[in-house]
């Protein structure tokens, strides 16, 4: 039975080399090994080789289920190099996700000197770019494992750049509707808009959205709400007198 | 619910205690009894003593929660205990507790910390100066409630003298002499002790709560992690044997482990399974309500957590405790602002407050602004203050309000406006993420407007009438309701005097007699008027 760490360098090397299947063979094998007693460092480096695994398989249930085996790790001490890499790519997954929440409850678990390493504080600058609504500028991202999480992002950016531009604008020019969606030509946006937004009036220069409709019909009332509101006005005041 | 055994002690103990209440009375002579020891003999007597005193006392206390009775003497004598110092209490130990009875435990521990000559010796002078009164007056049916009471106190004053080895020692073994004696009265379970029991309960609670005060102050993680168990075990316990205020103490001490340790998940989760015993102490309460709005701010839960926070500030006590309104009124303005409220700005100079919230007071005016850049200055200013207070990912939050606030005001302002100048005076990096922006801000609602993209401005449409649509009607239905509920729970919780209907129905009759007269009166008038009319 070969020791752990040399099965530690094995995993090390396929990752390295990009060569998924034999890295998950070696994983599995490391992980056997360490259940029958291996230092915690050792289980936090070979649980992050499995997080990268996974980031290059784009598998993202593998992904959760290594962060979560590493969150007590990380929580009882252990603390490894690829420690601020493995977080900055935690906090991207809980950013494409829109789990905001637990996003936030993370940025309070990092130190100050953690979150200034580039590789953290990029998904927190991001968040808060997102949040103020700023999607041009993105910048360069630290690793190229963020890659997979760059482009689901992106699908969601154009998403709720797509929604704004509805309501915002009128009317705008194809080549200028392509900019601002950051797709790389008209093709792209015709394709897009065939897709997914069949109500945007296309023309063959411009895209005109359709006005948000703005009957005050009858219906609009919401009287049983109203009635009910009125009638538990009535009966407290009943009660008091 | 006095034990039948003392009747033969209580006799002796009466006539120590008619010696030393004269005693007291002579004050030019003899000092008088030491605080502690006065209220000491005080609860003795509230939890019905020795049987010749206070015989109608006795009929009451059958039917008075003991537990309420300790509450109410606990505030009473919280004064002696404010000023006791260690040989204090070291006096009142030897004086009240009976060395061989069920308090030797915890006689033994206040005693053991110093040597036992120089207590001696102070006993000595102590009994020189009060005649009779240094006479051991062995407590019988307050015993356990006092020798907890002085360990608590014992706990306390070592904390203040930062001597927090000596308190954790301390405080473990007072939990661990209550919890005896809680077992003991829950084995004997069918004598006449076993209802007293209850009575430990508020000690308990405390002896937890210094507990935990200790161990923040030693910072061992290890220690930490072993209590953390230890306290959720024990709040199950409390749960169990209906022991509420050890479980709201618990629980708060739990959820500040968890806030130090800025385990913000499982706090949540702690929050989310367990309830807060609503018949708790206020203090308590108020403690709870401040570390649900913390958590809720830190998981953008921003409504609920500024309604729990308003409501801590007003329950918190006014004339003590600045620290923690303090600190309650720091984070409401935080999530005041987290929601686009601008706070008032009296808030900021409420008496006290005022050094303390002046940071806060600059953020706000910068949000207020609306420049991104001037509030990027401030906060790095503020920054290692905002760190301390814990505040500072709240205030990281604060950008896009910063550019909400901003763009409402130029919206209001301008009915037209080039998007190079909303992003010079917004403080954005570029004209076109200013265009992202102002999408973003009309999708969120913030404004109505539409964007030009080949000229190159924003367009604002006109105001709309806010009461013809059904706003107003949604915010007087929200207040209406508050009121509403605020006269349902005042209504409920108002208690009345047991005689007091007895007053009432004299006073209905009185007028009755005299109204019936003036009834005869009315009708003759309204007669009257109606001939006048006709």
């Amino acid at each position: 039975m070969s020791s752990i760490s040399s099965l530690l360098q094995q995993l090390e090397s396929f990752v390295k080399a990009g060569n998924i299947d034999q890295s998950k063979q070696s994983l599995n094998n490391l992980k056997v090994a360490l259940l029958h007693g291996g230092t915690s460092d050792e289980s936090a480096y070979a649980l992050e080789l499995g997080v990268l695994i996974s980031v290059m398989e784009g598998d993202l249930q593998a992904f959760a289920r290594n962060m979560a085996q590493l969150q007590p790790l990380y929580k009882s001490g252990v603390s490894t190099p690829r420690k601020a890499l493995v977080t900055g790519l935690n906090l991207m997954h809980l950013l494409v996700d829109n789990r905001l929440a637990e996003f936030h409850a993370q940025l309070e678990l990092l130190t100050d000197l953690e979150a200034s390493d580039p590789l953290t504080s990029f998904p927190i600058a991001l968040e808060r770019k997102l949040m103020v609504g700023i999607y041009d500028e993105v910048g360069q991202i630290p690793d190229p494992s963020y890659q997979l999480f760059m482009d689901h992002l992106l699908q969601t950016v154009r998403d709720s750049i797509a929604d704004c531009l509805e309501v915002a604008y009128q009317e705008l020019p194809l080549g200028d509707a392509a900019n601002l969606l950051k797709f790389g030509s008209k093709q792209e946006l015709l394709d897009y808009v065939a897709a997914e937004r069949e109500d945007w009036i296309m023309e063959p220069d411009k895209i005109t959205f359709a006005p948000p409709p703005a009957a005050h019909a009858a219906s609009d009332i919401p009287s049983m709400e109203w009635i009910h509101q009125s009638l538990t006005y009535a009966t407290e005041m009943e009660r008091i007198i | 619910m006095v034990q039948d055994a003392d009747m033969t002690d209580a006799t002796a103990v009466t006539a120590q205690k008619d010696d030393s209440i004269p005693s007291a009375d002579i004050k030019s002579e003899t000092p008088s009894l030491p605080p502690l020891q006065a209220s000491a003999l005080r609860l003795e007597r509230l939890l019905g003593g020795p049987k010749g005193a206070s015989a109608s006392s006795n009929a009451e206390s059958n039917y008075t929660n003991p537990v309420k009775v300790i509450r109410r003497w606990l505030s009473t004598s919280s004064g002696a205990a404010a000023d006791a110092t260690a040989q204090d209490i070291q006096a009142a130990a030897m004086v009240l507790l009976d060395p061989n009875g069920v308090c030797a435990n915890g006689r033994a521990c206040l005693l053991g910390n110093n040597n036992v000559s120089t207590m001696v010796d102070t006993n000595m002078e102590v009994e020189a100066a009060t005649g009779s009164s240094s006479a051991p007056a062995y407590l019988h049916v307050a015993a356990r409630e006092v020798e907890s009471w002085l360990i608590s106190l014992a706990v306390r004053l070592l904390w203040k003298e930062k001597n927090y080895t000596q308190a954790f020692e301390m405080c473990q073994r007072g939990i661990a002499i209550i919890m005896a004696h809680l077992e003991d009265a829950s084995n004997k379970i069918t004598s006449v002790s076993a209802p007293l029991a209850s009575s430990l309960f508020p000690f308990l609670a405390r002896l937890y709560r210094l507990r935990a005060l200790t161990t923040e102050a030693i910072k061992d993680p290890a220690l930490n992690a072993n209590l953390r168990v230890e306290m959720a075990r024990a709040h199950n316990m409390a749960s169990l044997r209906r022991d509420v205020d050890t479980q709201a103490t618990l629980l708060n001490c739990m959820l500040r482990d968890l806030m130090e340790d800025s385990q913000v998940e499982q706090a949540q989760k702690l929050l989310s399974n367990a309830t807060f015993p609503e018949v708790a102490s206020n203090n308590q309460l108020c403690r709870y309500l401040y570390y649900s709005g913390r958590i809720q701010a830190l998981r953008l839960e921003y409504t609920l957590s500024f309604s729990n926070l308003s409501q801590c500030l007003r329950k918190a006590p006014s004339n003590t405790g600045m620290g923690f309104r303090i600190a309650a009124q720091r984070l409401l303005i935080v999530v005041q602002l987290l929601m686009g409220e601008i706070p008032e700005r009296h808030v900021f100079f409420t008496k006290g407050m005022k050094a303390e919230l002046f940071p806060y007071l600059s953020i706000t005016q910068a949000v207020r602004q609306g420049d991104l850049a001037v509030f990027h200055k401030v906060v790095t200013e503020q920054a290692d203050r905002l760190r301390m207070d814990g505040t500072y990912t709240l205030i990281s939050r604060l950008a896009h309000q910063v550019v909400k606030a901003g763009l409402r005001n130029l919206h209001v302002s301008y009915s037209r406006l080039s998007l190079q100048e909303v992003a010079d005076r917004l403080g954005l990096p570029s004209k076109s993420s200013a265009e992202y922006v102002v999408a973003k801000a009309v999708r969120d609602g913030v404004l109505d407007a539409t964007i030009h993209h080949e000229e190159g401005y924003m367009q604002s449409h006109d105001l709309v009438d806010v009461y013809a649509t059904k706003e107003p009607t949604e915010a007087f239905h929200r207040r209406i309701a508050y009121c509403l509920t605020t006269h349902n729970d005042a209504v409920r919780g108002m208690r009345y005097p047991p005689d007091a209907y007895k007053k009432q129905l004299e006073a209905s009759r009185n007028r009755r007699k005299r109204d019936d007269k003036s009834d005869e009166e009315k009708a003759q008038e309204i007669e009257e008027e109606l001939d006048e009319d006709y």
